[in-house]
């Protein structure tokens, strides 16, 4: 029985080295299209399908489900004032669950298998386009994310021409997290915690260097996102830190991180998120907590629509109804003479120009060559009774 | 020596080591009588910290319970442990039971597809999202300051004493009961203990319910002291909780708990002290089970299996 142990025991281990291996897989997926992916003409019809990957369930369901909803107030506004109408085709990639990426890449392999599909908004998920991108990109399909803010994923040129973004890159964001750290909260000493995936680490590389670059002592670590027990971890951190960067994407994690920062005595240590963590679940924790998020015009008319009747105020999907509107409108010029392919539909998406003046998130969308917005600023966010309120 | 660090570690270890020290306990009471290793067991666990929540829900949730908190809690762990008392009751009467006989291989097997059924199910039933205990709003979290460099919460206290308090009920009632006596009967030689007059299938369906019911307490004290709990929660604890009864010595329960420790012990330092520690704790954590099987692979407090040949 000794042996049946020694087995067992050996054979669970290798279970969790599996799991550990494919999970910390970030290769960066270089597929090449074929030369004639997405060149295959349909007819385009009253009603245009369009591929909506996000994270239905999963840990990161609550800022997924967000982004759903104003992907389907972008289509339902659509189909209400055009007599085209617009039909998503779901897929639910299960964004930060234990098979998240399996998830999306088969659910990217299913867009690119049905010839209905003309384009896609999303993924969510930095890793998640990477992941995807051979599937999206040998489909033929251009896809855009209101969401996916690593920089390197427009720079690598792995995607260039099929990927496109309605929020600006991380550049931008750790540029506008650590001028405010230095200058408005002039703080002195901060901790970054990763949590090891693709855009985590490269946010944290950035906002580090920044930091450091204008004197500020940073101390670096990491977690895992499958980790729920921080104890060990807030434990280490020097109680002379001031603030605490956390560049994640699951907002119960930060929520998770939060409570327990409370329970060991430190709740007075300023919390930083990231876009990812934009979310009441982070908010709500208390006043010590800030945030940097996408630029949305909030006084717009449909901002107060939306609110109206999903009785929120979550601005994180906001991006994604102009990831839609951005698709939505490609096909509609390719379709002009009743066909498209999605080659054309690409090649429509890099004519993208949504004014500033109808644009939801207050400024232009144009996309440079990279997929890029070519205006890309970011907001920083405190909370106040609970609620986000933009402070610079 | 930087003091502050060391004694975080130390109660951070202690806290998840009472829980794996409850898991681990399932693990060696089940070994110890059927030498079955019954992998299903990290997922009662997590079934137990389900169970937990939604009565927390019936309750009327965090916000606003309908009793105070500390009795809400309280209503928690018993009807938690009863729940997955009776899971464990189920599990070996359908899934064990009738493979009692076959060879050992076999109970292996359908231990695995219970863990596999039980993630599953609770993957349907209740998705793959987190659920927060939301603990602060329940009971209020204290911390203690002890000088300026020990500090502990009311709920790190709470899940310690709770699993000595659990381990020591347990201990009693293997060695002071009538029921216990024949637990040892039955762990020490079946076919004897049956000849007898001890029922071996109530002995059994017993230690099933006991050691799924510690499971149950370690995955509510779980999600009170963490935070929050999900439907895979119980693959990794459950690893953890065999890893804690190997190492203490599989089949001997001051052992598992010993083991628990030890593994809550081993992930909280590596992740204070170790290079790459906060993400790589778990690496560290086999690394010890692979030493304990290179050194002593009965384990720390586990008696070397003599075999007649």
């Amino acid at each position: 029985m000794k042996k049946l142990v020694v087995a067992a025991s050996l054979a669970a281990l290798m279970a969790v080295l599996a799991t550990a291996a494919w999970g910390s897989t970030r290769g960066s997926n270089k597929v090449a299209a074929p030369a004639n992916a997405g060149s295959q003409l349909v007819k385009c019809g009253k009603t245009r399908s369009i591929g909506l990957m996000a994270p239905f369930t999963g840990p990161a369901a609550s800022i997924g489900i967000n982004q759903v909803h104003w992907a389907n107030f972008y289509k339902n506004s659509y189909n209400r004032t055009h007599k085209t109408k617009i039909k998503f085709v779901n897929e639910d990639t299960m964004l930060g669950s234990a098979n998240g990426t399996a998830e999306a890449v088969k659910g990217a392999q299913a867009l690119g298998s049905n010839s209905a599909v003309l384009g896609v908004v999303g993924p969510a998920g930095s890793n998640e386009v990477k992941a995807t991108t051979g599937a999206l990109k040998g489909a033929g399909l251009g896809f855009v994310s209101g969401s996916a803010t690593n920089t390197q994923i427009t720079l690598d040129g792995t995607r260039t021409g099929y990927f496109f973004r309605t929020v600006p890159p991380d550049s931008s964001q750790s540029k506008s997290v650590s001028a405010y750290i230095t200058g408005k909260l002039k703080l002195k000493n901060v901790y970054i915690v990763d949590d090891q995936e693709a855009y985590s680490t490269g946010l944290a590389d950035e906002v580090q260097a920044q930091l450091k670059a204008k004197g500020v002592t940073v101390g670096r670590d990491g977690v895992s996102q499958q980790q729920s027990d921080f104890t060990a971890i807030i434990n280490k951190i020097p109680r002379s830190a001031q603030l605490v960067y956390l560049p994640w994407q699951l907002p119960p994690k930060g929520q998770a991180f939060g409570q327990q920062m409370k329970g060991l005595g430190r709740g007075s240590t300023k919390l930083m998120g990231s876009d990812g963590l934009f979310d009441p679940l982070f908010s709500k924790l208390g006043s010590n907590v800030y945030d940097s998020f996408f630029p949305v015009n909030p006084s717009d008319k449909r901002v107060a629509a939306f609110k109206k009747i999903h009785k929120g105020t979550e601005l994180f999907g906001a991006p994604s109804y102009v990831a839609t509107q951005v698709v939505a409108g490609a096909i509609d010029r390719a379709c002009k003479n009743g066909t498209a392919s999605r080659a054309e539909v690409r090649a429509q998406l890099k004519k993208t120009n949504i004014p500033a003046s109808t644009s939801l998130l207050g400024l232009p969308v144009q996309f440079n060559k990279n997929g890029d917005m070519v205006k890309k600023p970011f907001g920083i966010y405190h909370s106040v009774k609970g609620v986000f309120v933009r402070v610079a | 020596m930087n003091w502050s660090l060391f004694f975080g570690e130390l109660v951070s270890g202690l806290t998840l080591g009472s829980i794996y020290a409850l898991i681990a306990l399932g693990y060696t009471m089940v070994y110890g009588i059927l030498k079955l290793l019954n992998f299903a067991h990290g997922d009662v666990y997590m079934v137990g910290a389900f169970v937990g929540f939604f009565v927390l829900q019936w309750l009327g949730g965090a916000l606003s319970p309908a009793v105070t908190g500390w009795l809400v809690v309280a209503i928690m762990f018993v009807v938690g442990m009863l729940a997955c008392g009776l899971l464990g009751v189920g599990i070996e009467r359908f899934a064990y039971r009738p493979l009692r006989n076959a060879p050992r291989i076999a109970p292996l097997i359908s231990a695995l597809g219970v863990s596999i059924f039980l993630q599953n199910s609770a993957l349907l039933l209740w998705g793959p999202q987190f659920r927060s205990y939301d603990t602060f709003d329940l009971v209020g979290v204290k911390s203690y300051h002890i000088g300026n460099n020990f500090f502990i919460s009311n709920l790190q206290i709470l899940t310690i004493a709770v699993s000595i308090g659990l381990t020591i009920v347990l201990a009693l009632v293997v060695s002071r009961t009538r029921t216990g006596k024949a637990m040892r009967a039955t762990s020490f030689d079946r076919d004897a203990a049956e000849m007898m007059g001890i029922s071996i299938d109530r002995v059994i369906s017993f230690t099933f319910f006991l050691g799924s019911a510690l499971a149950a307490a370690g995955g509510i004290m779980f999600g009170l002291v963490f935070g929050q709990i999900f439907s895979l929660m119980g693959f990794t604890a459950g690893l953890k909780g065999f890893t804690a009864a190997v190492v203490g010595g599989i089949g001997s329960i001051p052992g598992a708990v010993l083991g628990g420790f030890l593994i809550g012990l081993t992930e909280a330092f590596a992740t204070g002290y170790l290079p790459g520690g906060s993400v790589y704790a778990n690496l560290y954590v086999f690394a010890l089970l692979i030493g304990m099987f290179l050194i002593r692979p009965s384990g720390l407090l586990g008696s070397p299996v003599i075999q007649k040949v």
